[in-house]
């Protein structure tokens, strides 16, 4: 990679850059501190009514010499059980599929050049929805090397949905995004029709269908965010590596391509790691529509298009907004809990409209 | 009368009874105090010999999933996540000892006010049961119900106590009231009421099986789409124990889509519509609405007029009250017997 240093050489420019880039990194610190807090406030947020203090022993509790500092205050095992075994898990898993959504929402939009791109663009959503109806009405035992068979069959069958959609628009080595859009619009409707056909066999279990498919949170554990952190992380940070090429791909693919990125190559290997992030976040979440197709578009009308620092803070603000959406939905009608895709539409949808129609002039992926 | 000592004589004894008095008092007092501390250490006796007859408590209960559960206390505190279970726990009068109910719980108490009044919590919705409301109850029994895997794999993940109740016929409702009452230490009364089901159970099946003609039912669980039942589940069963013929008992399913035309093409003699899926009017209307649906007047029990409601809740919940349900159907299918 050339450093744009090398190339201008000015002095004012090389200024510019640093100031910038010093401008960059305050920005991710605070997003990040922000991310941070949400998620320690929404530990506090849910049915049971437990103090902040005892919110904060259990967790200091877990730090090493710190927790030996604080003794061991009183802490009932109940309440520990709710915040390190129900809430903690379904925080992360909050952030993790948040990150993960809203990083390929950006990939895929840079990919495509079109506003209408998000995470599930490429039939993940779809795939994923087969996969864990079919899981849900054959209830094929429950467990699997001890996850259940659910999250499995969704994450293998949407991999192998993304896998159709790419070879059905390759063309030679080439895979013209056009063909790529429609023939992922295309399968998307072939397996939503097959999810239809099994819920209309699915007897009993439909509304057990029916709910995954509204997407949430409710019933995350700790081994569905073990096994969901490596891919989501190791993917998105890896997405960061391609955002001076997904800035060149603005340009036009030919352009790129003279300008020395090797366009094929780079939207395999982002389509591959969109693919994987996403599966791996439908897998434990099911179904959370907007967040891969609106947190990309809200942050790069507030903070700009170059990828170098939309990748990252779309990635941390998604993970923020789906952590709070989360904490709303669990509380807002307690003890029933709202699918987290409602209270991510209704909150953020107004939002972006307001923020559409201020910059609505200027506004372009 | 030599009334000169009279004063001196009246205070002595006065005196005299008031030290008795008090002597006696304290002497009495003292074997009183005595025999409290013996009635409470009795007490205290029979409540450590309990505690040691409890600590012996062990049951292997196995449930409708094959899942084997070893129970060595006596549960106090109990959750159950579906209104069929709220049902039997209430029925075996292990009632008292339950903490947490679904939303859907509504027999044989009006649990919604009890649950505003605070004296019962709310766990969610049945479909959806709030994990986290659950663990706050600290329960020590959990009564499960059908597609609701997920929720009991983490809650026995946790560490509780887990029964699900997911029968498929009638037989397996009534072990299931004995199973409950096993568990909560009710095997009494859910024998009794388990007795008593069977016996009103074989009263209509003996009373309905002379009859020559099994007339044809159709029952609708939903309209638009048309949802009704196959031969799978107690539904079909409660329809052929009262003495009648599902017309969809080729269905190899509980629940499933239905056709109009399927309807029709099988031409039931009779149609049961269910009421109270929630307040407000039936999902299906009114009879009028029923027999206009188009091409329905060429049914048999459109042109007879034999149309008749039940109570969803009797008839779709798998507790105690399938028996009511069966002795209606009895009556609504051979009113001749009854």
């Amino acid at each position: 990679m050339v450093d744009e240093r090398d190339l201008t050489g000015k002095n004012g420019v090389e200024t510019a850059y640093f100031r910038r880039f010093s401008r960059w990194k305050l920005l991710l610190i605070i997003l990040m501190a922000a991310l941070m807090l949400t998620i320690f406030l929404s530990l506090n947020v849910g049915f049971a009514q437990i103090p902040f203090h005892t919110v904060l022993w259990i967790l200091v509790k877990r730090v090493p010499f710190l927790g030996s500092l604080v003794g061991s205050p009183n802490v009932s095992y109940v309440e520990e059980t709710i915040i390190m075994q129900i809430r903690m898990p379904r925080v992360l898993a909050g952030a993790l599929v948040g990150a993960a959504l809203a990083a390929a929402g950006v990939v895929y939009q840079g990919i495509f050049k079109n506003p209408m791109a998000d995470s599930y663009i490429l039939g993940v959503s779809a795939g994923a929805a087969v996969g864990a109806s079919l899981a849900i009405v054959l209830g094929i035992g429950f467990t699997f090397f001890g996850l259940s068979t659910v999250p499995i069959a969704a994450f293998a069958s949407s991999i192998i949905a993304v896998f159709v959609v790419y070879n059905i628009s390759r063309v030679g080595s080439r895979v013209p995004v056009t063909t790529l859009l429609l023939s992922g619009i295309a399968v998307s409707i072939f397996l939503s029709a097959i999810v239809a056909v099994l819920q209309v066999v699915a007897g009993g279990k439909l509304h057990v269908i029916v709910f995954w498919l509204m997407g949430g949170f409710s019933y995350v554990e700790w081994r569905d965010v073990w096994a969901v952190l490596p891919l989501v992380c190791f993917g998105t940070v890896a997405t960061y590596f391609f955002a001076r090429d997904l800035n060149i791909l603005s340009l036009g693919e030919e352009t790129a391509q003279h300008l020395g990125v090797d366009v094929e190559k780079v939207k395999k290997l982002l389509l591959i790691l969109g693919s994987l992030v996403t599966a791996a976040a439908v897998s434990i979440s099911g179904l959370i529509g907007f967040v891969g197709l609106i947190i990309p578009h809200i942050t790069r009308i507030l903070i700009g298009p170059d990828h170098r620092i939309l990748l990252p803070t779309s990635t941390i603000i998604g993970s923020t907004f789906l952590v709070i959406c989360d904490a709303v939905a669990r509380v807002i009608v307690s003890p029933v809990e709202l699918p987290v895709g409602v209270i991510t539409a209704l909150s953020g949808g107004p939002f972006f409209i307001y923020l559409l129609r201020k910059k609505k002039e200027s506004y372009t992926v | 009368m030599n009334l000169k000592y009279f004063n001196y004589v009246t205070s002595l004894i006065a005196i005299f009874s008031v030290v008795s008095a008090v002597y006696i008092y304290a002497h009495y007092e003292g074997q009183i105090a005595g025999m409290h501390s013996t009635i409470s250490n009795l007490q205290n006796e029979v409540a450590n010999l309990r505690t040691q007859l409890y600590k012996y408590r062990n049951l292997t209960l196995v449930d409708d999933h094959g899942y084997v559960l070893n129970l060595t206390s006596y549960p106090e505190r109990i959750v159950s996540l579906a209104p069929s279970n709220t049902e039997i726990l209430f029925a075996v009068q292990a009632g008292g000892k339950v903490v947490g109910v679904t939303n859907q719980c509504n027999y044989p108490h009006n649990f919604s006010a009890w649950i505003k009044a605070g004296n019962l919590t709310s766990v969610g919705d049945y479909w959806t049961p709030n994990i986290e409301a659950i663990v706050a109850l600290k329960p020590d029994l959990i009564f499960a119900a059908f597609a609701q895997d997920e929720v009991v794999n983490i809650l026995r993940g946790l560490g509780y106590k887990v029964l699900v109740l997911a029968p498929d016929n009638v037989d397996d409702i009534l072990k299931n009231i004995l199973l409950v009452g096993r568990a909560t230490d009710r095997d009494v009364e859910a024998a009794i009421l388990v007795n008593n089901l069977r016996r009103r159970i074989d009263a209509v099946v003996s009373k309905v099986s002379g009859v020559t003609s099994k007339p044809k039912v159709y029952y609708e669980v939903w309209y638009d789409p048309i949802w009704s039942v196959g031969s799978e589940g107690w539904e079909n069963e409660l329809l052929v124990k009262a003495g009648g013929i599902n017309v969809f008992a080729d269905q190899e399913i509980n629940y499933f889509e239905a056709s109009s035309e399927a309807i029709i093409q099988r031409n039931p003699d009779i149609i049961i519509l269910p009421l109270g899926h929630g307040t407000g009017p039936p999902f299906w209307g009114s009879f009028d609405q029923v027999k206009a649906r188009p091409g329905w007047d060429a049914i048999k029990a459109v042109q007879n007029d034999r149309l008749y409601t039940i109570d969803a809740d009797i008839m779709s919940r798998p507790g105690p009250r399938i028996v009511d349900a069966l002795e209606i159907l009895a009556k609504i299918i051979h009113p001749e017997l009854f």
